[in-house]
């Protein structure tokens, strides 16, 4: 991959074979995220928003048409190439906070720094630090996900998926189990940070106050026909 | 609508499913197996016993010696008398042979209500008038009326009145008449049917439901020096036995070494015709106890020296022992009954006192295909064929029922086997019971997201639980009716399929709704009950904190309570001596006793070290924990201490599932060989070696003392002469004297052949005794029991009589150096040892009476090889050998519980203890994924490579396998050796205590192996888990 983030889906579809048939996640698309930018997806239940956050994560494959992220096509790479492209170039964040409980949360933000096997200038305990401090949790640095409240939980998620400072950032309702309050938070901090590290964000969202932080919206609709552009701004 | 959303759950989730059901099956299958086992076993117990048996059933027909006395007695008009009526008894008594009667007695003690009339008695017609009262019991002694004697031919008529003091029925019950004499003082009721002719009562025995065979059997005694041929006399006691060809055919002891019975010739024994240099066609002279001789033609030779139907003691005293005599004559019934007997009814009548009248029984074989059942039914159907042989004899028969009192014993095995057997199985049913249970918190804990799904749409709890109950109803169902059918499949395979068919239906139904229901209830309440405790739970509970949840038990301390039970039940059954027990004894009539309490103990020792192991496993595993840092290390290592440090709970518990399988497995392959190990050394103690080998009677050559070196040929390191008989030397001291059984070994090699430890030598052990022996030719070592009846001690003397009742008698003085309990090699028993050098120069015309060796090789294939050459060696130079190898005693051990299949059962044991190793660990491995599957997920999205999240699983789950393998092997070590302590009485010798090293490393490999597929397989499923759909989910 070239510093250019920039995410081109062409013609993806997935198709799931069944005992009732071939059914179809995800209708025809094809859709660009520029390098940098931010973009809401939305669209109704079961219209393969998550399945499209997996095929441009590299977590699944398409049935038919190509992902590229930075020129690279990750729906091409093999397995432990896809893995190597999560663990470098990838953040993600999810609905459920996702964080392993038995972690601490610095353990939690840490670990990603060792599976990334980066090194920083600071080391990765002031990294960590700087992270969670710079997401507001740094008091919270010791205590098990189990022990902090669910919209600090998410904080930690997010660090979680910046510490290693990834060219993409992908969000699957980061904020679906949130209060308003912090929700608004969350997503505000998620977007500072894409805009602090230049990454390129793809969020997928039910809330459309939530997908008006972003740059632009897209909408999928089912069955899926075509690419709406709604232009958010 | 619930039933069939369970159904579906079931249905959809295959691998749950199977995990859950396989734990109920095995548990079912194990619990029946061990039934089946049991009721299989339970007939072939029943063969086992009555297979060594020599005859079934004896009736023997006493027949008088002497003359033939028959009386009669007629009540006359009326029989049936009111208070103060009276009538007269009359009494006829005839001498019906062919030498006189002496000194003919009759009694009649009339039973209360009936009184003789005084002065009513009359002999002939001429009035008893000397006596007072009742002249035919008389006297502080009841002393009949002696007739005189008796010619043959003549009768004489006795005759007295009664008088009743209540109503009665006079008859042969209410009167009592009896009569004697002087060569038959044993009283004979009076109207006794005249005695049947032996054949024709086998025939009517023959005859009888139930009886395979009857045959007549006559025996006598002869004195010593009775047989006479080419001008050789036969020194030493002789028999005379009478069977016919169908008896010597049934009986493969009985060896016609050259030609065939004959009607009127005789066989002679192998001895014999050597000592009388006879051979076919030759006359011998039989000088029976008239001092009149009989000569037969020598039709044919026989060894009868292993004849035990012939030779087992029919005295009381010593029942079945097997006691020779080689000077041996069979003649043909007919002449045993128009010569022999009629010598022995002279002698009697000539004054001459026979000690030992001829006995003449008829010898039963049963149909053993009738006793296809456990030992107490089958003594049912022995005990109604030995009434139905009764009473096709005469009254004065009695019966020995060899069988039926095999079979008693044989049913009180069978009994301590079952409980023996349950508690063998009770650890395999609870571990199934706590497998389920494990089983089924992993699912429940997989199915907690699904129930919060199921309560947000509005289930109840009440809901929760039919589902739980309607799945744990299902599952438990179909996996007991599996586990029945793979049980008794089990069961076949490892008993063998016609162990099973022998046994009782009715019993094979009731171990099948036992084993199924008790698994049913037991495995289905372990799952239902985790389920619930699940459900029980905050859905949204704190996953942390539940992760390091302490468990309940541990929080009891139920391991060390237990730890304290077992230690305080320890100390009482050590101190009461409840481990000591009481071994059986087909001889004594005894089964073992086991006190089947005592099995709790390694029950107690197996649970509560396994939770104790799982406690110390917690304990360890908690202090690796690592403090908080964000400088996480290597993923793969910091992963696994973090969770093993701060999830250390789940690997325990994991791990005591698993010890408690290999502590069974370890403690099962620890008693099976202890037990093998015991029951070799029991049976090598009774054979005195690894073999014995006996000159056979038949041999060409004769086997001196020095022959030992000859039979230390291949695959035997030593062998060591033995001179042994029963009652072969009478030891007198200064207080009495005694017949005894003199054991004359060589005090240098015995003690390196013979097994001694165990035989209880008195101060300093056998090296001093054997010492002695060697350093002092006057030495004698002499049995504890034969000193305390000669009240001699150790210093004493004693005047030993050496080749008791032969031509070569001689007496000794020895000394006593030592005492002893009891010496290996005499399962008859040693009264006494001395040096067989000091025997050979007392009487050196005796031979050894056989050899024993040690072989290279303690295995089976050693015993082959050394047997082979022995036999090879012995056909070179014209010798004949009988050879007696230790595994030959162990097959034929009837006593006690040697039948039972211990190593079957444990087979059956250890193959569903590892079959649930397997699954625990599958199930663990499997928990994991099910528990840990968006941890996991999230890993890889994070970028971890796949092979790191397999090494990570794998890491955890041999950490589980490792710790609880370890843990296994030292709790199945310790409760292995209580398993031995209770079931000591199942050994002639204290057990020692063997841990098989090859069977624990199987039990512990496979616990290995299991891992490695199961997290094999895991990784390959953790590939195929669908991330973008487990990401999202809360």
């Amino acid at each position: 991959m070239t510093g250019d983030n920039t995410i081109v889906a062409i013609d993806l579809m997935v198709e799931h074979r069944t005992s009732s048939g071939v059914v179809r996640a995800l209708e025809p698309l094809s859709m660009t995220v520029e390098a940098g930018t931010s973009v809401a997806v939305m669209g109704p239940s079961g219209c393969g928003k998550s399945t499209l956050l997996g095929l441009l994560a590299g977590l699944a494959l398409p049935s038919s048409g190509t992902v590229s992220i930075g020129g690279a096509t990750i729906s091409g790479l093999d397995e432990a190439s896809r893995v190597a492209f999560r663990r470098r170039d990838l953040g993600m964040v999810y609905q459920a906070d996702n964080l392993l409980p038995h972690l601490t949360v610095e353990e939690n933000v840490g670990l990603q720094l060792a599976i990334c096997e980066v090194t920083t200038s600071a080391g990765p305990r002031q990294e960590v630090a700087r992270v969670l401090d710079r997401l507001g949790i740094g008091e919270l640095a010791r205590r098990l996900p189990d022990q902090i409240s669910g919209g600090q939980r998410q904080r930690a998620a997010v660090a979680r998926a910046i510490v290693h400072g990834p060219s993409v950032m992908l969000a699957d309702e980061p904020t679906g189990a949130l209060d308003g309050h912090s929700a608004q938070v969350v997503i505000e901090l998620l977007v500072e940070v894409q805009r602090e590290m230049n990454a390129t964000l793809v969020l997928v969202t039910h809330d459309p106050a939530i997908a008006t932080n972003l740059d632009r919206t897209v909408g999928l609709r089912r069955p899926i026909r075509a690419l709406e552009s709604l232009d958010a701004r | 609508m619930l039933a069939r959303y369970v159904l579906a759950d079931l249905v959809r989730n295959p691998r749950r499913t199977l995990s859950t059901m396989v734990g109920v099956t095995l548990g079912v299958g194990l619990f029946c197996g061990v039934l089946f086992f049991v009721d299989g076993l339970s007939a072939s117990m029943t063969q086992r016993a009555v297979a060594p048996l020599a005859i079934d059933m004896q009736l023997v027909a006493t027949q008088p010696i002497g003359a033939a006395l028959t009386m009669t007695q007629t009540v006359g008009s009326p029989d049936h008398l009111a208070a103060g009526g009276e009538t007269s008894v009359a009494l006829e008594i005839s001498n019906t042979g062919e030498v006189e009667a002496h000194d003919v007695t009759i009694r009649s003690r009339p039973v209360d209500g009936l009184t003789v009339v005084p002065q009513s008695a009359e002999v002939d017609g001429t009035p008893i008038v000397e006596i007072d009262g009742n002249p035919f019991s008389h006297g502080l002694g009841q002393i009949g009326f002696n007739l005189g004697t008796l010619a043959p031919g003549d009768s004489r008529h006795v005759g007295y009145r009664v008088t009743a003091g209540r109503e009665i029925r006079v008859d042969d019950t209410a009167l009592q008449p009896t009569y004697s004499s002087r060569e038959n003082p044993i009283p004979v009721a009076a109207n006794e049917p005249p005695l049947v002719d032996l054949r024709e009562l086998a025939s009517r025995i023959a005859a009888l439901d139930g009886v395979a065979a009857a045959s007549p059997l006559s025996i006598t005694d002869l004195g010593t020096s009775r047989l006479t041929g080419a001008g050789s006399t036969a020194s030493g006691p002789a028999k005379i036995f009478a069977f016919d060809d169908a008896y010597a055919s049934r009986d493969d002891t009985i060896q016609m070494v050259d030609g065939a019975l004959s009607a009127d010739g005789a066989v002679l024994s192998a001895e014999a015709a050597a000592a009388l240099r006879l051979s076919l066609g030759d006359t011998v002279s039989v000088r029976l106890p008239d001092d009149s001789t009989i000569d037969l033609v020598v039709t044919g030779i026989a060894d009868l020296s292993r004849a035990r139907s012939l030779f087992s003691s029919r005295r009381g005293g010593d029942l079945e022992t097997f006691v020779y005599t080689a000077n041996s004559v069979v003649v043909s019934p007919g002449t045993f009954a128009d010569i022999v007997q009629p010598a022995f009814d002279r002698a009697a009548a000539g004054g001459g006192r026979i000690k030992a009248p001829p006995i003449r029984e008829v010898d039963i074989a049963l149909t053993r295909g009738l006793l296809n059942a456990d030992p107490a039914t089958a003594r049912l159907e022995t005990s109604r064929i030995g009434g139905d042989v009764v009473a096709a004899g005469s009254p004065s028969n009695y019966l020995l029922d060899n069988i039926s009192n095999t079979l008693d014993v044989a049913a009180g095995d069978a009994g301590t086997a079952k409980r023996l057997f349950l508690f063998l199985g009770v650890p395999g049913g609870l571990l199934a019971a706590m497998l389920a249970a494990y089983s089924g918190t992993v699912l429940a804990e997989a199915q907690r997201r699904e129930q919060a799904m199921l309560r947000v749409r509005g289930a109840a709890r009440p809901h929760l639980l039919r589902m739980l109950a309607l799945r744990t109803g299902a599952l438990t169902a179909v996996g007991s009716a599996i586990g029945l059918a793979f049980g008794y499949l089990v069961a076949a395979a490892i008993l063998g399929k016609e162990s099973l068919d022998r046994a009782n239906p009715s019993s094979l139904v009731a171990s099948a709704v036992l084993g199924t229901v008790g698994g049913f209830l037991a495995t289905g309440l372990a799952l239902y009950l985790t389920g619930r405790r699940s459900i029980n739970q905050e859905i949204n509970g704190d996953r942390a904190r539940h992760a390091i949840i302490v468990p309940v038990w541990r929080r009891a301390r139920v391991d060390l309570i237990g730890v304290a039970v077992v230690a305080v039940g320890t100390g009482l059954a050590v101190r009461s001596g409840a481990f000591d027990g009481t071994p059986g004894s087909v001889y004594f009539g005894r089964a073992v006793t086991l006190n089947v309490a005592l099995l709790v103990l390694p029950l107690a020792v197996w649970i509560t070290g396994c939770l104790l192991g799982a406690r110390i496993v917690g304990a360890i595993l908690g202090r690796t924990q690592p403090r908080s840092t964000a400088a996480v290390g290597p993923p793969l290592t910091s992963l696994y201490r973090l969770s093993i440090g701060r999830r250390p709970w789940s690997i325990s518990n994991g791990a005591f599932i698993v010890s408690l399988i290999v502590g069974l497995a370890t403690c099962l392959a620890a008693f099976t060989s202890s037990y093998d190990a015991a029951k070799v050394r029991d049976a090598r103690y009774a054979t005195g070696a690894d073999v014995r080998i006996t000159p056979s009677p038949t041999s060409g050559r004769p086997y001196t003392v020095d022959d030992a070196k000859v039979f230390e040929t291949r695959g035997i390191t030593a062998a060591t002469p033995v001179v042994y008989e029963l009652s072969n030397v009478i030891l007198r001291s200064a207080r009495t004297s005694d017949p005894a059984n003199l054991a004359a070994v060589d005090p240098v090699s015995y003690p390196s052949v013979a097994p001694l430890s165990g035989s209880g030598f008195t101060g300093g052990g056998p090296e001093a005794a054997f010492r002695a022996l060697r350093e002092d030719p006057t030495a004698i070592l002499v049995s504890e029991e034969m000193a305390n009846f000669l009240r001699a001690k150790v210093g004493d003397t004693l005047q030993v009589v050496l080749a008791r009742a032969t031509e070569v008698q001689v007496e000794v003085p020895l000394h006593i150096t030592g005492l002893f309990e009891r010496l290996p090699g005499f399962p008859a028993g040693a009264d006494a040892v001395m040096a067989i050098s000091g025997h050979t120069a007392a009487v050196p015309s005796k031979n050894p009476d056989f050899f024993l060796a040690v072989t290279e090789r303690s295995d089976r294939g050693g015993l082959r090889t050394a047997v082979d050459s022995l036999r090879a060696d012995a056909a070179g130079s014209g010798g004949e050998l009988q050879i007696d190898t230790r595994t030959a005693t162990l097959a034929s051990d009837q006593s006690s519980l040697a039948a039972l299949n211990i190593a079957g059962l444990i087979q059956l044991d250890s193959t569903f203890s590892l079959a649930m190793a397997v699954v625990t660990i599958a199930i663990f491995v499997f928990g994991l994924l099910l528990q840990r599957r968006r941890e996991y997920i999230t890993l890889r999205a994070q970028g971890l490579e796949p092979s790191t999240i397999r090494r990570l699983i794998a890491l955890e789950a041999a950490t589980v396998a490792v710790a609880g393998a370890l843990v296994g092997v030292v709790v199945g070590v310790v409760m292995g050796s209580y398993f031995v302590m209770v079931l000591r009485p199942l050994f002639v010798l204290s057990p020692g205590y063997v841990v098989p090293v090859d069977g624990v490393a199987i039990a512990v490999g496979l616990v290995i192996l299991a891992t490695f597929g199961s997290t094999t397989a895991a990784a390959r499923l953790v590939n195929r888990l669908e991330p973008t759909e487990l990401l999202r989910d809360e």
